[in-house]
């Protein structure tokens, strides 16, 4: 099935957020946000500004009537700075005013005095001086130490992988309305509009069933809208009750860009030990996030960290640390991996660099290393129904893997200034949010009298086709046509207390509640139908909109089945609940069974470097992919090359950047480079591997949206491959993104001490 | 400024403060919302509309600039219920996610194909360039164009 959307996306009439028809006396609201990454606020002079045309008025900290404060695992995070500033971008004030000009012209007439300190923008400093968010987590497996003093080899390195914009092509936006009384509308581009429902009570002094928060769609998310979109939707909603007039707020991109967070930039330290056979017997790592001035996801993004780092390989004995670190930066936030891909990053780095020193591919390692049906994670879930060697396999099999690097080893014999490097990347990614109260869902379907249906669900539609896999589900549940189906906006009034659409579990949790919803109505429409065609429930069925004794058509149809039951007075309404089954997690012993299922998968990257510009062009990325028995396969295939895709852009060109003073440098979309039409790899192959799905996934479809990102982390060790046929005893180093000029700068090192190069003898490969 | 300009056929006179934009004339004034704002700095492309036949970003074009001319949006392209054939080929290879990216993707695709209906893959490419899409990858969005071009030229 197709994309639901398609057609109105297509005609340009999906309506985004700031698409909504503005409201007759509608504000615009514009965030000034302070200029200094950390300090204490001394002076704030308003008065201009307010004198300024068309300004309704400025709010501040001062003007809310509920708490200043929006912090959601820990509440540390002020919607207003007070005194102390913690980030360059931290709000200070909103302004509302007739129009989004009017409030910029005034924007520019506030005047703010800071008293400014240094500004810590690194990981390692605020290690270094113990800024914390919270307390360090640390998982244990085996006996780490006394593993290590077993290895054949032991090799210790570090790592650096930066931090990644989301950017969403719609920003970040919201629309407050107020309604009778003293309740508040929010339409919200949000991943999770129950948070910002939480958050906006809380800010504006009410029970949460005065605010209403509406998802319509989003013009792109990735975790950027998760917990970030909750501070503009609540100050449009603070705005709102303060005015009692609509309140608009959207961001321009370089406000977006300012004021949110961020990838976690991660520094780490690791030490391996392999046995003689290649076995890793002990792994010890120590991840230092970045996590920003406030907490935001931060803890739990840090336990994914740990939850994925040892990837897809099996560690007896492993020993592993995260610091979320306090800096001045804004509040790092989810994305796509949610802290795993900076762990798997870590493991492979050591796995290569365990690869140069003993003169082999990194694959052989890898290889010997995969995990097993029964062997256990260091959070002490085993591997069930674990395809990593299967995917591997798969890959290893179908894309013919020793003949790729038996040519690209020939192909590096005849060229002396292009290589070509191999790179393989095996991934396993937990499905659940770790945090296990998360794991449940809600819907509502409605049959009409006429026949259609509607659907609510917690599920917010974000371009990965969650609307399209509920209505698939109802549809197949129903046995109708999927035009008679609508899938509702996301609201929470009639879909309270959701998780956000994040974890890669979206369409798992509503689609189970869906089901059980749909189910029920079903039962009953059965029952209805026996009672009718005077027969036994058991032997009635639908399908294909008819209603079947014995599987042989009764004549009935689904409208008439629908308009019996009601005159019969049958509830044609449901609501379902759903809560993921035999998940759980203690965090005092940091051992449990977090994740309901894990996606496997296996993808072989080529690259081509140009030694003598820092160059190159991934030419090909071939995937073997566990989507178990997938229910949409051209939204899953999406899902694998665009999360693959953005998986690159991190690992090799964005290049997020900000100064000692805690200033973004890379401020905009021509100073920060998201890939393109010519950076996407030449070649993406994707094989699904034959496999039965799993129980806990909706109708068998495996979650897709996370696992395929942390494909990209393998274009990094493929274009180290390929320094590597230039210089065999390169010194590998694990600094992402792989940027052209770190290539180059890369391979200079040992150019520069030994010759240059000779340009007039280069080669066109 | 009064201007006056053709926009998806039909005519349109207004007076325009001579800073706005194109793009806000056609979402604000016109409310033909299609036409996405997604960087403000003609990096991304989300705005692209044709401009007497020529695909331009909007953002950067001020509305009486647009005087006399004719303007083309997503929301001109489908003939009623029919779509056009490069809208046709998106949905049929699944070219799009979020859909922000779309319109602007679809706008520039008629230029190319316009001006070269059978352009080989680099060619799309290089026509896709000040475009951007965050979800997709791109592959899906080029294999489209690639169907469309196939399919106007049957």
């Amino acid at each position: 099935m197709k994309n639901i959307d398609s057609d109105k996306h297509l005609r340009g009439e999906s309506l985004y957020l700031d698409d909504l028809p503005t409201l007759q006396g509608s504000l615009h609201a514009m965030v000034f946000a302070s200029p200094t990454a950390h300090g204490l606020l001394q002076k704030l002079e308003l008065e201009e500004a307010r004198k300024s045309c068309g300004v309704w008025g400025i709010l501040t900290a001062r003007d809310i009537p509920g708490e200043n404060q929006i912090g959601n695992i820990i509440p540390d995070e002020p919607l207003f700075a007070e005194k102390e500033i913690h980030y360059r971008g931290q709000p200070i004030a909103l302004i509302l005013a007739e129009s989004r000009e009017a409030a910029r012209q005034a924007r520019q007439k506030i005047k703010v005095e800071i008293e400014e300190f240094p500004a810590v923008t690194t990981a390692e400093e605020a290690f270094e001086k113990g800024m914390f968010i919270t307390e360090p987590r640390t998982f244990t497996m085996g006996d780490v130490d006394r593993a290590f003093a077993k290895c054949a080899h032991v090799f210790e390195g570090k790592t650096f992988t930066n931090g990644q914009e989301h950017l969403y092509l719609e920003t970040q936006a919201a629309y407050a309305i107020p309604a009778e009384g003293d309740q508040i509308k929010i339409i919200s581009s949000t991943q999770g509009p129950s948070q910002v429902q939480k958050a906006a009570a809380q800010v504006l002094g009410l029970p949460m069933h005065k605010i209403e928060v509406e998802v319509i769609r989003l013009g792109g998310g990735f975790g950027g809208k998760e917990d970030q979109a909750t501070p503009w939707a609540v100050m449009a909603a603070l705005g709102a009750q303060l005015s009692r007039r609509p309140v608009k707020l959207v961001l321009s991109r370089s406000d977006d860009l300012l004021m949110t967070g961020k990838r976690h930039p991660y520094s780490a330290r690791f030490k391996i030990g392999l046995d003689e056979n290649l076995k890793i017997l002990a792994y010890e790592a120590r991840f230092l996030q970045n996590a920003g001035a406030a907490a935001d996801l931060s803890p739990a993004v840090a336990e994914r960290t740990l939850f994925h780092a040892t990837n897809s390989y099996f560690v007896k004995n492993a020993r592993l640390s995260v610091y979320s670190c306090r800096t001045h930066l804004p509040p790092n936030t989810a994305f796509r991996g949610f802290g795993g891909p900076q762990g798997m990053f870590v493991m492979e780095a050591a796995i290569a660099l365990a690869a140069q020193k003993l003169k082999i591919e990194a694959r052989h390692i890898q290889q010997a290393n995969l995990l097993q049906e029964g062997d256990r994670f260091p959070y002490g879930q085993r591997a069930e129904q674990a395809l990593a060697r299967k995917s591997w396999e798969t890959a290893y099999l179908h894309y013919k893997a020793d003949d790729l690097c038996r040519k690209a080893e020939d192909f590096n014999k005849k060229h002396e200034y292009i290589k070509k490097g191999v790179a393989f990347m095996p991934i396993c990614f937990g499905i659940s949010f770790t945090n296990t109260p998360m794991n449940q869902a809600r819907a509502l379907v409605h049959v009409y009298r006429d026949g259609s249906v509607g659907i609510s669900t917690g599920a917010v539609e974000m371009g990965q086709g969650v609307n399209t896999k509920m209505l698939q589900v109802a549809a197949s549940c129903f046995s109708i046509q999927p035009e008679r189906i609508k899938i509702e906006t996301t609201n929470t009034t009639r879909v309270a207390n959701t998780s956000p659409s994040a974890a890669s579990a979206t369409s798992d949790l509503n689609g189970k509640a869906l089901l059980k919803a749909c189910e029920q109505i079903k039962k009953r429409l059965l029952k209805t139908a026996a009672k009718e065609l005077k027969t036994n429930p058991q032997k009635i069925s639908l399908q294909n909109e008819c209603v079947l004794i014995d599987k042989k058509d009764s004549g009935l149809r689904w409208e008439e089945l629908v308009q019996t039951a009601l005159l019969q007075r049958v509830s044609l309404s449901e609501t379902a609940h759903y809560a993921t089954p035999k998940i759980r997690f203690d965090k005092k012993r940091e051992k449990g069974r977090p994740f309901s299922y894990h996606v496997y998968g296996t993808a072989i990257i080529t690259a081509k470097v140009d030694g003598l510009r820092g160059t190159y062009q991934i030419e090909s990325v071939q995937i073997a992919h566990d989507f178990g028995k997938s229910m949409n396969t051209a939204i899953d295939l999406g899902q694998v090359e665009g999360g693959l895709v953005q998986g690159l852009g991190w690992m090799c060109m964005e290049e997020l950047a900000y100064d000692k003073n805690g200033r973004l440098l890379s401020n905009a979309l021509s100073t920060y480079k998201i890939p393109d039409l010519f950076s996407v790899p030449e070649r993406i192959e994707v094989v699904p591997l034959e496999d039965e799905g799993h129980e806990a996934a909706i109708l068998k479809s495996k979650a897709v949206g996370e696992p395929p990102l942390m494909y990209g982390i393998g274009a990094y060790f493929a274009i180290l491959n390929a320094m590597r046929a230039f210089q065999s005893d390169l010194e590998p180093f694990f600094n992402a993104p792989m940027t052209p000029e770190k290539v180059l700068t890369g391979l200079l090192k040992k150019q520069v001490k030994n010759k240059p190069l000779h340009v007039e003898k280069r080669q066109i490969g | 400024m009064k201007i006056s300009l053709t926009v998806n056929g039909k005519q349109y006179a207004h007076e325009v403060e001579p800073r706005m934009s194109l793009t806000h004339y056609l979402r604000e004034v016109l409310n033909l919302t299609g036409t996405h704002i997604g960087c403000d700095t003609s990096s991304c492309g989300a705005c692209t509309v044709l401009l007497d036949g020529v695909a331009v970003k909007s953002c950067t074009i001020l509305a009486v600039q647009a005087d006399g001319c004719e303007v083309t949006t997503i929301e001109g392209l489908a003939q009623g219920s029919d779509l056009h054939p490069i809208q046709e080929a998106f949905r049929e290879h699944h070219g799009l996610q979020c859909g922000f990216c779309t319109p602007g993707m679809v706008m520039t695709a008629v230029d190319i194909l316009q001006n070269n209906p059978n352009p080989s893959e680099e060619e799309i490419r290089h026509g896709l360039e000040g475009n951007f899409c965050r979800c997709t990858g791109y592959h899906n969005i080029v294999k489209s164009i690639q169907h469309a071009a196939e399919k106007i030229n049957a």
